[in-house]
């Protein structure tokens, strides 16, 4: 049974990551030639574009993990951690290329914010010395990213955090004199490194390689990497293709440079905290901070949900109104159910068969996974491309069947990402006790083991679930063009720029991974009140 | 250029005499075996009104020929291209997932190079004899259709602003500086490579070298640091009163719309005459916003029908372009209630249509634009100067 | 002295405990006794100020004359044992006592102090082992003495012997009193073992 499991798990790794991995094997030979790279670093575009790459991932990555672990130390498990978590779902399910259309709306120098001041500058055009998004430092793009990420990197803890022991040595530290901000940064935070290693790998993975969120709030002379990727891979004269080679592979270097550099600081961090000085600090200024941060988290998210909203509904809205001077449902009436539908199918059909096969793999399959991660920062193009490829071969192509398999590789991965922190640090003794009562493995997980898991593996189905419906390229690939999901269709309105479809094709975006994270977390609290006992 | 379009039209005539008997059973075997096909139409999705023309004409197809069309939406005819060079490695020579594709400029000349078209077939089609062939409906970017494409509409560079802020227009290039140091931060240009953007350095250059006969011929090192120098003197002034002193650039000419709507920029530039008067009924600009032209001319060219080697349905795909080449939809399409992208058919073959005064004034000159091997070098310069 | 004044504690509309006083002198150790579930554990949560939000307390909590109960947990000086020895996993047994040492004392005294106080509990060479590596009974002690070395003017222990077997319990237990003894500070043991009260006379029944 138990090998047969393995073989289970290695079998679907091999079919949903290995073959379009294959398929890739010739695209990234190509740009390991030296003339490919010779190609990429003569373009004048790259080592600036490098710089702002390497500065807005990193800057988001580690902002978004400090804030993500300040919430826990402030609030948890307070009234505001608990307002917090149920505001989650929604900061969740927006999409990011949806969160920065509304950060743009709220923040662009003829966005809502300078709307509101403009009475009191007399402005009547927008103030032209204002570079407050698509700034050439990116700021506007990391701000962006970290509070995107900071939710995502929450939602993790939150299963992390749950688990008593942790919580206890943080009172045991408070009554050692200790305040509770220098109890979370001395002795929770270097513990939650490590169940948070892979989550933080894929944020900033996923700082890397993002490419609408660039588009939208960063900067343009020059773009990110991605963005380059993107365009060049997209071109096709074949040099400009062979730079992308080389870049996409740059990525993955930086992918791992980034992560080395990560554990050397976790490494830095334990030799500094190995002799405790024993300073105790007061706690001050919380007054002022803890509002700041909860703001801060929370009232971007709100105002771009509003301004989407609003500008989803508006019939004409020019500056300096702060208001439309119409609503209208006009544009919402074009709304189609069908690709709802279908939408919601291929995204239940994703989870449920990565979810067994995560669970799987996590009990039989390889303990070094870092290699299932590679879709996450391998630019989406050409391996989706890659998977085209493998569609074609199998004549599976423009089948749902195929689409429900390409987006596999990217649900399956990030399901993974949830669930691992969280199995990995659960007691390993309870596994051990069933199988003294004369359990196998298998039963022992499935009576035992997993529905302990229960609330990070809810955790993890509506992060796979969202990312599902989040899939445009694979879809629009794997296809054919023939299968229209929300995502298909949302990207491929926007590309004409009217904001009220942007706004609509946003809002749509939003609703329906917004249903599966409120289930997940609805589910999971008539979980934990049914099972108090449950950590 | 009288004697060139003598000669084109005497080609069609001749062409036309030969073929008809021959070609008139040929098309009724065409559509015969059309009916029950469908047709996946790859074509750009970000337009509401295309949309809805696609949609139409759809319907059309459906009535009068049997033959059913989806529109398959898509973002950029690259990932189309991309998407065919795939379906090639794969070995599908057939039953490809493209049977008609939205297409031109450099997307059509990868797609001819690699030789992932079928045909020739477009100069066959029975309304081919409407086409007005003085226009550029044989050279897609100096590159020659040959027959693999059929051209779909014309387009022609054009500047959009608001009347109540900028009333009387700049009329040329200098004209435009000058109007950029007049009101600095307010004028800008989508960012190379980008269609829009490339197009607009095409436009100077062309005007800052009036004379030059051989920017219609392949680029060379020489001429084009000769041609292009007062090119990047003009940018270099206009980038230091332009948008975010010109060290940030809008990434389309959707962006550009958006923010003269928003009042960051005062001009706006669209490849499609009519666009301002969709952007007004779509209330995305006021109904002050107009289009102007410069006096010496604007840049034009024509988009294209093209149908992948692979396809399935190379039948229908054929009967819906020619419906799509026919007075009727033709003269739909230009109308501005629907989509307003003006027709590649002979005027006499059109109904007169009203002019709006949103639409770009007919009598602004329509300039060719530079041989192809111009936009890589351009893109390439520029990128080099401006884009890090 | 560690003083207790009224203390009544609910749970929604039930009442764990009501009206309960008490005074303990300083090393003196009272043992709370009563069954699981009459609220032994939330009483101390209480006194340390980490009450689970569910509930809700009134009554006063005074040391040494000074009322505690309205002062967060990390300004109370009241130090707490628990059934689990809850040692920080990523520090080494030296740098969980370092982490308790008062900032007064610095660098070569603070190893002194660290030397010393393993040495009393019988640890000599543990500084630097990993938490990890130590019997249950060693990671007990260690606890202790982490306790204690943040000089805390009382110390309540939540049951913290039943994990151990009876041998070591019995070490365990004369070893954490005769701390108490030597320190001179109030405490407060819950336990349902009355093998484990100290002193028979000082006994509350909950």
């Amino acid at each position: 049974m138990d090998s047969g499991l393995s073989c289970v798990a290695w079998l679907g790794v091999l079919l949903i990551l290995g073959l379009p991995l294959l398929g890739l094997v010739p695209i990234f030979g190509a740009g390991l030639q030296a003339s490919a790279w010779q190609l990429l670093w003569a373009d004048p575009q790259v080592m600036p574009a490098l710089k702002l790459t390497l500065f807005s991932a990193s800057l988001s990555t580690i902002l978004a993990l400090l804030l993500a672990c300040a919430l826990v130390f402030l609030f948890y498990p307070a009234k505001t951690w608990q307002r917090l978590q149920q505001q989650a779902p929604i900061f969740l399910a927006i999409p990011h290329a949806a969160f920065a259309i509304g950060l743009v709306f709220l923040l662009a120098p003829s966005g809502w914010l300078v709307r509101v001041v403009s009475p009191v500058f007399a402005w009547t055009a927008p103030p032209t010395g204002l570079i407050t998004t698509q700034d050439p430092y990116a700021l506007s793009l990391s701000l962006a990213l970290l509070l995107k990420e900071t939710w995502f990197l929450l939602w993790v803890l939150t299963g992390l955090i749950n688990q008593q022991w942790l919580m206890k040595q943080s009172l045991v530290a408070q009554t050692l004199g200790y305040t509770r901000w220098q109890a979370g940064w001395q002795i929770l935070f270097p513990q939650l490194l490590k169940p948070l290693a892979w989550p933080l790998l894929a944020v900033f993975a996923y700082g890397l390689s993002v490419v609408d969120m660039s588009l939208i709030l960063g900067p343009s002379t020059p773009p990110t990497l991605a963005v380059l990727a993107w365009q060049w891979f997209a071109d096709p004269d074949p040099s400009q293709q062979l730079k992308a080679q080389s870049l996409a592979l740059l990525l993955i270097g930086l992918l791992v440079l980034g992560a080395s550099c990560a554990y050397s600081l976790y490494k830095l961090l334990h030799t500094l905290l190995a002799r405790p000085k024993g300073r105790r600090k007061r706690a001050y200024g919380t007054f002022i901070f803890k509002p700041l941060v909860k703001y801060l988290v929370t009232l971007p998210f709100w105002l771009s949900l509003s301004l989407l909203v609003l500008w989803s509904l508006a019939d004409g809205w020019f500056f300096p109104q702060i208001l439309p001077a119409n609503l209208g449902l006009n544009a919402w009436q074009k709304a189609e159910l069908e690709t709802l539908l279908l939408t919601l199918f291929i995204a239940s059909c994703s989870i449920l068969i990565s979810l067994p096969l995560a669970l799987i793999w996590l009990e039989w399959g390889n303990k070094h996974q870092a290699y299932l991660y590679l879709p996450l920062i391998i630019p989406a193009l050409p391996f989706t491309a890659a998977q085209y490829q493998i569609a074609l071969l199998l004549n599976l192509d423009g089948s749902l069947l195929a689409v429900i398999w390409s987006h596999l590789a990217w649900v399956l991965p990030y399901m993974l990402l949830v669930l691992s922190g969280a199995y990995q640090s659960l007691d390993a003794r309870y596994l051990l006790t069933a199988k003294t009562l004369g359990y196998k493995t298998w039963q022992a997980c499935l009576y035992i083991k997993w529905p302990l898991l229960l609330r990070p593996i809810l955790a993890a189905c509506a992060v796979g679930f969202a990312v599902s419906v989040a899939q445009y390229l694979p879809t629009l690939f794997v296809g054919g063009g023939r299968i229209e999901t929300i995502s298909t269709e949302a990207v491929s309105l926007s590309s004409g720029g009217n904001r009220s479809t942007l706004a609509i094709q946003a809002v749509l975006q939003t609703l329906l991974p917004l249903l599966g994270f409120i289930l997940a977390s609805g589910l999971s609290r008539w979980y934990a009140r049914r099972h108090p006992g449950l950590n | 250029m009288p004697f060139k379009s003598l000669s084109l039209v005497g080609l069609v005539l001749v062409s036309s005499v030969s073929l008809t008997t021959h070609a008139a059973e040929d098309w009724s075997k065409i559509e015969q075996a059309a009916k029950g096909q469908t047709v996946y139409f790859n074509a750009w999705g970000g337009g509401e009104a295309i949309n809805q023309y696609i949609d139409w004409a759809a319907e059309q197809a459906k009535q009068r020929y049997a033959i059913t069309v989806k529109h398959v939406k898509i973002t950029d005819a690259a990932e189309v291209v991309k998407r065919i060079q795939t379906e090639q490695q794969a070995g599908r020579t057939s039953d490809g997932s493209v049977d008609l594709i939205w297409v031109n400029g450099e997307n059509f000349s990868a797609l001819k190079r690699e030789q992932l078209l079928y045909g020739p077939w477009a100069e066959q089609l029975p309304n081919w004899v409407n086409v007005d062939t003085t226009k550029p409906v044989q050279q897609d970017f100096s590159e020659s259709t040959d027959g693999l494409e059929a051209p779909w509409g014309t387009a022609q560079l054009t500047f959009i602003a608001d009347r109540s802020k900028l009333p009387t227009p700049p009329d040329s290039a200098a004209a435009l500086l000058v109007f950029a140091k007049q009101n600095p931060g307010r004028v800008s240009y989508p960012k190379p490579p980008s269609f829009h953007g490339t197009t607009f350095l095409k436009q100077l250059l062309l005007e800052l070298n009036p004379e030059a006969s051989v920017l219609g011929k392949p680029v060379e090192a020489e001429a084009f640091a000769k041609l292009t120098q007062p090119l990047w003197a003009y940018l270099d002034e206009l980038h230091s009163v332009a948008w975010q002193q010109g060290k940030s650039f809008p990434a389309s000419d959707a962006e550009m719309h958006q923010k003269l709507a928003d009042g960051e920029l005062l001009i706006s530039l669209s490849f499609n005459p009519n666009e301002a008067a969709s952007l007004i009924a779509s209330k995305r600009l006021p109904e002050t916003a107009y289009s102007f032209g410069f006096k010496k001319g604007t840049i034009g060219n024509v988009h294209f029908l093209a149908i992948p080697f692979n396809a399935k349905a190379k039948e229908a795909a054929q009967v819906f372009a020619n419906f799509l080449l026919s007075p009727e939809a033709q003269a739909h399409k230009a109308d501005l209630k629907t989509w307003g992208d003006p027709s590649v058919l002979l005027a006499s073959k059109l109904p007169n249509q009203a002019l709006n005064p949103s639409v770009l004034p007919t009598d602004v000159p329509t300039l060719a634009e530079p041989h192809a091997s111009w936009v890589e070098a351009l893109e390439k310069e520029w990128i080099k100067r401006y884009g890090s | 002295m560690l003083q207790v004044q009224q203390l009544s504690i609910q749970q929604t509309s039930q009442t764990l405990i009501q009206n309960l006083s008490f005074k303990v002198q300083p090393g003196e150790i009272l043992t709370l006794m009563g069954a699981s579930g009459v609220g032994k554990s939330t009483l101390l949560a209480w006194m340390i100020g980490a009450l689970p939000a569910a509930f809700t307390a009134t009554g006063q909590c005074l040391l040494n004359q000074q009322r505690i109960d309205i002062l967060p947990t990390e300004q109370r000086r009241v130090g707490i044992l628990f059934q689990d020895d809850l040692l920080f996993p990523h520090l080494s047994v030296g740098a969980n006592l370092a982490f308790a040492l008062p900032a007064t004392i610095k660098e070569l005294d603070r190893q002194q102090r660290i030397d010393t106080a393993l040495e009393q509990a019988g640890l000599v060479g543990f500084a630097k082992r990993d938490p990890n590596s130590l019997s249950g009974g060693q990671r007990a002690r260690v606890s202790v003495l982490r306790a204690l070395l943040a000089e805390p003017q009382a110390l309540l222990l939540d049951e913290p012997f039943s994990r151990l077997d009876a041998k070591l319990r019995q070490q365990f237990r004369s070893f954490v009193f005769a701390q108490i003894t030597q320190m001179k500070i109030p405490a407060v043991l819950v336990t349902h073992d009355l093998a484990d009260a100290p002193n028979k006379d000082c006994i509350i029944q909950l």
